[in-house]
């Protein structure tokens, strides 16, 4: 009894100290490394994305374990200026400024300066002038940028940005041009899907068109480059010694001719880029709006977005309903050499990731000439995707029926196909009703891997306005809530079926 | 109508009918009675083409079987004509009565969904339960549910009526209503063999009364020659 007591008290105590632990570990995550810390820890972490591509940073194509860069070389000049060396961080393009303060002490990595990310972060002085280049392939009509102003041969142009980029934010806001905007997380998929005629024309930094130039040699730049900028080190907003530092140090590459250098080493008009910075005009931050403000803006966009992940669950459920049907009619009662296959679909859409499914249709197809819409891709892939996952609930269904249901359809002389049309699967749709209910509103949430292949729904919008806003918490409320409207009405109808069949095995046992 | 000549069955390396040899005149009874496990429900199950057999040949309503597998067609065509009702019912429980009795005429012989339906109203009246045409079979007693599939065989107008234990999952008062049901086919020149425990059935209605005993005929005859000084 006593021995049992203390024991007790022994495991309070340790909880407390579990939890005071837990408290340490988030107080220091919240304090950003300042300059000191960095320079006691011998490293300065940088943020970038090696997925977006040269000329900033990339994979050594001669050896895959390195990574170059005109802006691999500036971090390590950057450290060097710090007395520090420079560990890379790898990110996701458009979230990269959310490493700050958490694995990264900055962002280098084509950041352009815009008022809202100078009202978020803090923002370096510049050491990159871009300007962006559309680009489409040599035999369309396409002849200049403003010729985006008039529909194409198929209806508006679609145009291919880097998702977050300044070529984004440019293509969206000209709505004088008549052109779907889609957004990518790389640069090579987006020229991939240019040079296989999914896309019209792409926009994107002229350093970075120049860059892919020579292998993507079908395309070719279209009129001058136009609404150019600067590009900005990011840093915390608690870090003005570290901001300061790397503000001083870009000043001594620019006087003492280190960053023309750089750049004329990296073919990037190191002279030229030293007068557009010396010109380059400060970006001023932007103000903070309402929450009001915030969400009349937001709702529209959201909501719409919302209808494109129900767009997305109610295309492709019922078609993964059918598909997964056939596919345990056919693995019970098909023909023997169908099976192994069926077996095979099943086993290598449950064992790979729906995004590496995704990726394969939209990305892959049309390297052998099957070009799917994005959406088209979406659709199959989240049906084929959960066709294997309904195929073995439809499965067991079937097994679930009783053997006396088959052989007393026979006994009438119906033939198989019109005993399991008839008699079968009928009941066991009946049988697997709530399983395959409450997967439907697993294949809605799953809906958002979608975003992988360009097509915008909800929780990708929100992603792009969070980051464009700086709201993110905000914003991510919004969402939740508009996903919950979505996905309750689906639960009750799940429960609904699953309180209907428990009567009717009631009223049958009775 | 039917001639069964030497059949012979295995089943997991057992013999499960032995040189089974009998015949059924068109328009009589035939009852099997035989111990549990003497091949009764395997015997009717060969005679429809549920199951297969080893050796021998079975002649059923025009219709020739022999050992081994036939195509799916051929079998199809020998169930049109041969009807089963099974112990445990087995309705299509998704379906009203009504729909259990009018579905094989509609898909199978492709008949009118309005004539099927008036035709499965009579027959249902003819089993007594034209009042639970649009039931479920899960709201019906036993009684009943074996009715309904004795209406949803009789609906495909079948030669021969084949019945397994069609009373055993059954109290005796609703034995009855069923065996009743079965008398007045037999009155009405029905050809059936029923596998039945219930002699007292046997002698009422069979013109022969064959024995199964482990696979093999044991016995052969008229009812009052068989089930003399058996009881019950
Ligand atoms: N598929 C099978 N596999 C193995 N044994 C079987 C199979 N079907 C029937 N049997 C056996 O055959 C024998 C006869 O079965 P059955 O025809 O059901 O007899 P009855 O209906 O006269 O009781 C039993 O011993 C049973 O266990
Ligand atoms: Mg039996």
């Amino acid at each position: 009894m006593t021995g049992g007591r203390q024991g007790g008290r022994c495991g309070w105590r340790w909880w407390w100290a579990v939890a005071a632990c837990w408290l340490g570990l988030i107080a220091a995550a919240a304090a950003a490394a300042e300059l000191d810390d960095i320079r006691a820890r011998g490293e300065l972490v940088w943020g970038a994305d090696q997925e977006g591509g040269g000329p900033h940073v990339y994979i050594d194509p001669e050896n895959p374990t390195r990574l170059v860069g005109f802006e691999v070389d500036l971090a390590d000049m950057l450290a060097a200026e710090l007395g520090v060396t420079a560990r890379f961080q790898q990110g996701q393009w458009d979230r990269l400024p959310l490493l700050l303060g958490r694995a990264a002490d900055c962002v280098i990595n084509g950041i352009e300066s815009t008022p809202e990310r100078a009202r978020d972060w803090r923002c370096s002085r510049p050491y990159f002038a871009y300007a962006l280049q559309l680009v489409a392939r040599r035999d369309s009509p396409l002849d200049s940028p403003e010729a985006l102003a008039k529909e194409g041969p198929r209806g508006p142009w679609r145009v291919g940005v880097l998702t977050g980029s300044a070529a984004e934010i440019e293509m969206r806001r000209r709505t004088d041009f008549a052109v779907e905007v889609v957004g990518y997380d790389g640069t090579v998929d987006c020229l991939e899907q240019l040079r296989g005629r999914v896309l019209d024309a792409a926009l994107m930094d002229d350093c970075i068109a120049s860059f892919n130039a020579d292998r993507f040699g079908e395309l070719r730049g279209i009129g001058r480059p136009f609404a150019g900028g600067t590009y900005t080190i990011l840093t915390a907003p608690d870090t003005p010694r570290l901001s300061a530092a790397i503000d001083e140090a870009l000043g001594r590459l620019i006087t003492d001719g280190r960053l023309k250098a750089l750049y004329d080493r990296w073919d990037l008009a190191g002279r030229q880029q030293m007068l557009l910075l010396r010109d380059a005009a400060e970006v001023p931050p932007a103000r903070r709006g309402s929450l009001a403000d915030l969400i009349r803006g937001a709702l529209p966009l959201l909501l719409r977005s919302a209808g494109m992940t129900i767009l997305l669950s109610v295309a492709s459920f019922p078609l993964a309903i059918l598909i997964g049907l056939a596919v345990a009619v056919g693995r019970l009662h098909g023909p023997a050499w169908l099976r192994p296959f069926l077996a095979g679909y099943v086993e290598i859409l449950r064992g790979t990731p729906l995004m590496l499914q995704l990726y394969a249709l939209f990305f892959l197809l049309p390297k052998v000439g099957l070009a799917l819409p994005a959406l088209v891709a979406a659709i199959l892939g989240l049906a084929m995707n959960y066709s294997a996952y309904e195929s073995e609930i439809y499965r067991a269904g079937l097994k679930a029926v009783p053997a006396g249901q088959f052989e007393a359809a026979l006994a009438l002389g119906m033939t198989k196909w019109q005993s399991l049309r008839h008699v079968l699967v009928p009941q066991a749709v009946r049988i697997v009703m709530p399983p395959i209910t409450s997967d439907f509103i697993a294949l809605f949430k799953d809906t958002s891997v979608c975003s992988a292949i360009t097509v915008i729904e909800l929780t990708k919008r929100y992603s792009v306005l969070a980051l464009s806003t700086g709201r993110i918490a905000e914003l991510a409320i919004v969402t939740a809530l508009l996903y919950l409207a979505m996905s309750w009405p689906l639960s009750l109808l799940s429960r609904w079926f699953e309180r209907r069949l428990e009567r009717r095995s009631e009223r049958s046992q009775a | 109508m039917i001639e069964v000549d030497s059949l012979a069955a295995v089943r997991a390396g057992n013999r499960i009918l032995d040189a089974v040899t009998l015949a059924v005149a068109e328009g009589t009874v035939t009852t099997l009675v035989g111990p549990s496990g003497g091949g009764k429900s395997t015997l009717l199950r060969c005679l429809n083409g549920l199951e297969t057999f080893a050796a021998g040949q079975v002649m059923i309503a025009g219709h020739t079987l022999i050992a081994g597998d036939h195509p799916p067609r051929a079998l199809e065509r020998v169930r049109r004509d041969v009807g089963m009702v099974f112990q445990g019912f087995n309705l299509f429980p998704h379906l009203s009565a009504i729909d259990n009795v009018t579905l094989a005429p509609r898909i199978v012989r492709g008949m009118p969904p309005s004539e099927a339906r008036s035709r499965g109203l009579e027959l249902l009246d003819r089993v007594g339960l034209s009042r639970f045409a649009d039931a479920r079979p899960a709201t019906l007693s036993g009684g009943q549910q074996q009715r309904v599939a004795i209406a949803r065989s009789l609906a495909m107008e079948p030669r021969v009526m084949l019945f397994d234990e069609p009373t055993s999952a059954l109290d005796p008062q609703m034995s009855a209503e069923v065996l009743d049901v079965i008398v007045e086919l037999a009155r009405g020149g029905q050809t059936m063999v029923v596998v039945t425990h219930d002699h007292g059935f046997a002698r009422r209605a069979a013109t022969q009364v064959v024995e199964l005993v482990a696979g093999r005929v044991h016995r052969a005859g008229p009812p009052a020659e068989i089930l003399a000084g058996v009881g019950g």
